[in-house]
């Protein structure tokens, strides 16, 4: 293929149309920034510059929502989440990718898992509140383990597609040097799907990250996650919205940063994903 | 093979792990008794704090621990699920309320000694909210709330203009102000539940208190009773925002604060957010005159927060205590002064300014329970009235609010119809 | 690729039968825990679910077996009804928006432009937010900034979600923005697997612009299509994050969506078994939609 010239025209359509993904986050800095007092209900009362620049509203949204805490509380679920489901879905990915074709029990299982992909949360809401509390899952182990469970359709479903990417016989070769299937999966298999790790680590990542139903009703009140804590600004009868919006501004800012540094990655990730 | 299983071991090691440290994780045993206390009042959290540290401070035998979460409701109804029951609730005197009654979670606390400090009214008031006449007291009501119409004193003086008394002087009142291209009322009708507040108190004045209890014994229709209600709803839409569902609770709160209408139908929790715009607003209210004849105007005022002792309760004595406790005196006024609240304790406190115009009623007792205080929340008065204000179809709201109602009420007027029937038959 | 897998699974299978055995055993050594999980926490409150549609349960305290009556009032209940055609009409609209746009994006992002890389990775950006953050935020924008913008343009100025008419497609317009980023990507990642050869060969018989589209890019990327649009109704039949935070249900209870009706009344409210029974009934729904639209669009992929 030659180097062909550039498309000029399109690329400035496409500057342009970014409009429409940046105006809102601009509203959103401008107005996290804001003191009650500047608010009016009029355009120019929402998208001027705020009077002072001061970072007055981001300290107290960090003090209202215990920022450090619930920060730690959010990463510890999220990562732990991201290396659960790593862990423990590429294996019946990999288990289901290889017998669904040839044993009509597995193929029964990878739809039954699958298909777990269609339950509406609200159905197990009230259910796994009363389950996980019997188990005494009440708290963030609870949420993982929960998580573990609702993104396992979509990654079995993932993991086994990608499996027909690696060719059968890589597994042979080591199976005829006497490896056992064990090892032969954590040897070889698992190294090979590294790409996919990245995709489900990243949707996964998502999913938990901005999550706010499943640790509000699993874990007992006292525990905050970052989405959770956001819901201080909204008692009934008053919303700071200038705090709130500083503490979303506070609460993105982490997965933001994730996003910024592994973008190539997720993109490709992504990407991969939908290859199968 | 062996390493196959010794890695699936170590994984329901690790699973294991999970349960085992969520076991370790329980408390230290301590000898106080503890208490633990769980209210749905968010924005008086710095007043929960303090009386928590007062009364620690003060008690020796008894640990008191009081949590303010967000959304308490869903809180407090995973924690029922759970069986994991605080000893205290702080809730409402609404619907809810009536459930846990009915659904026996509540304890018995007739014998508690700080129930003769509390105004009649509001303890009749919450005899009033049980589905069917149960023996026993429930709640300590605590605070109330007052809905009117909060007005800009200071709109009011310059132009010389007088707290109406009757829903025509209103009408009148309304009418100058236009005159002065000033707007009479702001809406925030976009979130629903603020349509309520103006509905709370056409109705308390208008309607029966006991008018939903009354359609469950098949007594009558809310089509007869809500009439004037939904009508004068529909009037006052003349006086508010063109575009009036276009509008949240904030975006009133915001309007009214800059001077952008001169009256706002809303209960005085909505103070602190207004004056949040404008510190320096001088607000007062008055109550809403739903009625020509002024005698018939009544103040609708109820159970705003009231403690409850959940029946499973261990330490009855020393939930007891802590009851006694927020009871006091100085943290009654306490809480009025955080909350701009009405206190439902006998005695000679100082009520908030912006309560001024409703100081005579609530002095006199003249006050009726908010209606939706009976109103099921799934059924979504709220959303029907917002529906019928966009629509202005009085009698097609009207006939569904009673179709809605039955359905929505079913095994309740089932349980009442038999309650009924077996009380005739005794007294029979 | 599948009877590779099949022969070179038989040729192996005669040479190591213990290790046939062995690799079974592993296999289901791996699969009984992590199906016993699942079933722990997803099918065992299922089934808890499905007892409780059954029931008259708030939630709390004491409960009665009413046997059919949930299932029967379902369908008698307007405002459910009214949720359904609500929820449809909006995973309908919605994933046609989101396909449409996505797909376009996707081309022009994978053509020769500058700065591709940095334009994906902004496009991408919404993805990343929560939905209930980005309800809060277009709530200012459609309150204050959209009306006053129709009045400079000569329009009436009403706000969109305050009327009845345009409400959903207010919340339409704030799902899309949100998910179109996922969809593009993906429409990228079918459109890379497209050999350039094809439109070589394309423009050599004269086929230009729309179709070559229609009948060389297309075809080819139909297997994303199936992914995007099952996915998308899906997600989309789920909606409640938008709901929450930019309408509420109103007004005049036109955007219900079926979670939060089930959400609302179930868990907020006292009607735990009967919107149980709602939750039950939705499942099927969601599961039928995706079954046929997977054999629909299995069928085309099959005739081209």
């Amino acid at each position: 293929m030659k180097e062909g010239k550039k498309n000029i025209g399109l690329t400035i359509l496409l500057i342009l149309g970014l409009v429409t993904i940046l105006f809102p986050l601009y509203m959103t800095v401008v107005i996290a920034f804001k003191q009650p007092s500047e608010m009016t209900n009029s355009i120019r009362g929402i998208l001027s510059l705020p009077a002072h620049w001061s970072l007055d509203n981001f300290k107290e949204a960090m003090r209202v929502t215990d920022f450090w805490r619930s920060l730690g509380n959010s990463l510890f679920i999220t990562l732990a989440t991201i290396a659960l489901s790593i862990l423990v879905h590429s294996l019946i990915g990999y288990v289901l990718g290889r017998s669904k074709a040839k044993n009509k029990y597995y193929n029964g299982i990878y739809l039954y898992l699958v298909s777990g992909m269609f339950v509406p949360f609200a159905i197990l809401m009230m259910p796994l509140v009363k389950q996980t509390a019997h188990m005494g899952l009440a708290n963030e182990i609870g949420v993982i383990l929960c998580y573990t469970v609702f993104f396992m359709p979509m990654n079995t479903m993932l993991y086994s597609g990608y499996l027909s990417n690696l060719p059968l016989a890589l597994e042979e070769a080591a199976c005829v040097d006497g490896a056992s299937t064990w090892k032969t999966y954590w040897k070889i298999i698992f190294p090979n799907m590294r790409p996919m790790h990245a995709t489900v680590a990243i949707l996964t990542a998502l999913g938990t990250w901005n999550d706010v139903m499943t640790p509000l009703v699993i874990m007992s009140g006292d525990k905050n996650t970052l989405p959770l804590a956001q819901l201080n600004f909204q008692t009934q009868f008053g919303t700071n919205y200038n705090l709130a919006f500083a503490s979303y501004l506070l609460a993105l800012l982490p997965i933001v940063i994730f996003y910024i540094i592994c973008q190539k990655q997720i993109i490709a990730g992504v990407a991969n994903g939908a290859v199968k | 093979m062996l390493k196959g299983s010794k890695v699936i071991l170590f994984t329901a090691l690790l699973l294991l792990g999970c349960f085992s440290v969520v076991g370790c994780g329980k408390e230290k045993e301590s000898k106080k008794t503890k208490i633990e206390l769980v209210h749905y009042k968010p924005e008086a959290v710095s007043y929960f704090e303090e009386v928590e540290k007062k009364f620690n401070e003060s008690h020796k035998d008894i640990e008191l621990k009081i949590s303010s979460p967000n959304d308490a409701m869903t809180v407090l109804k995973t924690r029922f699920i759970r069986e994991d029951n605080p000893d205290i609730i702080g809730i409402g005197g609404e619907f809810n309320f009536s459930n846990f009654i009915d659904a026996g979670m509540l304890m018995d606390i007739s014998d508690f000694d700080g129930l003769k400090d509390i105004k009649q009214k509001y303890l009749d008031i919450n005899e009033n909210l049980k589905f069917v006449p149960t023996k026993g007291t429930y709640g300590v009501p605590y605070m109330a709330n007052a809905a009117g119409i909060l007005y800009n004193k200071d709109m009011f003086q310059e132009n010389g203009w007088q707290i109406p008394e009757t829903w025509d002087e209103l009408l009148a009142l309304c009418e100058k102000i236009k005159k002065v291209g000033k707007l009479p009322f702001y809406m925030g009708y976009k979130d629903i539940w603020s349509c309520l507040s103006p509905w709370n108190s056409a109705a308390s004045s208008l309607a029966d208190a006991t008018v939903c209890k009354d359609v469950n014994k098949g007594k009558t229709s809310f089509s007869k009773e809500y009439v004037t209600v939904a009508e004068q709803m529909k009037k006052l839409l003349s006086y508010g925002p063109k575009d009036f569902v276009a509008y949240s609770y904030n975006d009133a709160c915001t309007a009214f604060a800059r001077g952008e209408s001169a009256m706002y139908m809303i209960g005085s929790y909505a103070v602190p957010q207004i004056k949040s715009v404008n510190p320096d607003m001088n607000i007062d209210s008055f109550v809403y005159p739903a009625s020509n004849n002024k005698e018939e105007n009544v103040l609708t005022s109820g159970v705003d927060l009231q403690f409850c002792v959940m029946n499973d309760c261990p330490n009855k004595e020393a939930a007891y205590e802590v009851l006694r406790f927020l009871l006091k005196d100085e943290n009654v006024q306490a809480y009025m002064d955080n909350q701009n609240a009405v206190p439902c304790k006998e005695g000679d406190f100082t009520l908030a300014p912006m309560l001024d115009g409703m100081k005579e009623y609530i002095k006199e007792e003249k006050v009726t329970d908010f209606q939706d205080h009976f109103y099921p929340s799934e059924m979504a008065v709220d959303a029907m009235i917002q529906t019928y204000l966009l629509d202005g179809d009085t009698k097609k709201f009207l006939k569904k609010f009673d179709e809605t109602w039955v359905r929505y009420n079913r095994d309740l007027i089932d349980k009442v119809k038999k309650y009924e029937s077996e009380h005739q038959s005794e007294e029979g | 690729m599948q009877e590779n897998q099949n022969a070179a699974a038989r040729t192996a299978g005669k040479k190591t039968k213990s290790k046939m055995n062995a690799k079974s055993r592993t296999f289901l050594l791996i699969t009984i825990p992590i199906v016993a999980l699942f079933f722990a926490f997803n099918t065992l409150p299922l089934i808890q679910g499905v007892v409780y549609s059954f029931t008259n349960f708030r939630g709390y305290g004491n409960y009665d077996f009413v046997g059919l009556r949930n299932y029967i009032d379902l369908f008698q209940d307007s405002r459910v009804g009214g949720s359904y055609i609500f929820t449809f009409k909006l995973a309908v609209v919605t994933t046609i928006i989101v396909n449409v746009i996505s797909l376009l994006l996707a081309m022009a992002l994978n053509s020769r432009i500058k700065f591709k890389s940095t334009l994906r990775g902004m496009y991408f950006l919404p993805n990343v937010l929560g939905g209930l953050v980005v309800g809060y935020i277009f709530n200012y924008f459609f309150t204050y900034i959209l009306p006053e913008l129709a009045k400079m343009m000569g329009f009436q100025g009403n706000s969109m979600l305050a009327d009845s008419k345009t409400a959903w497609l207010a919340i339409a317009l704030v799902c899309a923005w949100q998910s179109i980023a996922m969809n593009t990507i993906i429409y990228i990642s079918g459109l890379q697997t497209v050999p350039v050869d094809i439109y070589e060969a394309g423009s050599l018989d004269g086929a230009t612009g729309w179709m070559k589209f229609r009948h060389l890019t297309f075809p080819l990327i139909l297997p994303f299509f199936t992914i995007n649009l099952v996915l998308c109704m899906k997600n989309f039949l789920m909606v409640f994050d938008q709901i929450m935070s930019l309408t509420k249900g109103g007004p005049a209870q036109s955007t219900e969506s079926i979670s939060y009706l089930i959400y609302n009344n179930g868990m907020s409210g006292g009607q735990f078994g009967f919107q149980s029974a709602n939750a039950v009934l939705f499942f099927v729904v969601i599961v039928v939609v995706s079954v046929l639209q997977m054999r629909f669009l299995g069928k085309k992929e099959e005739q081209l």
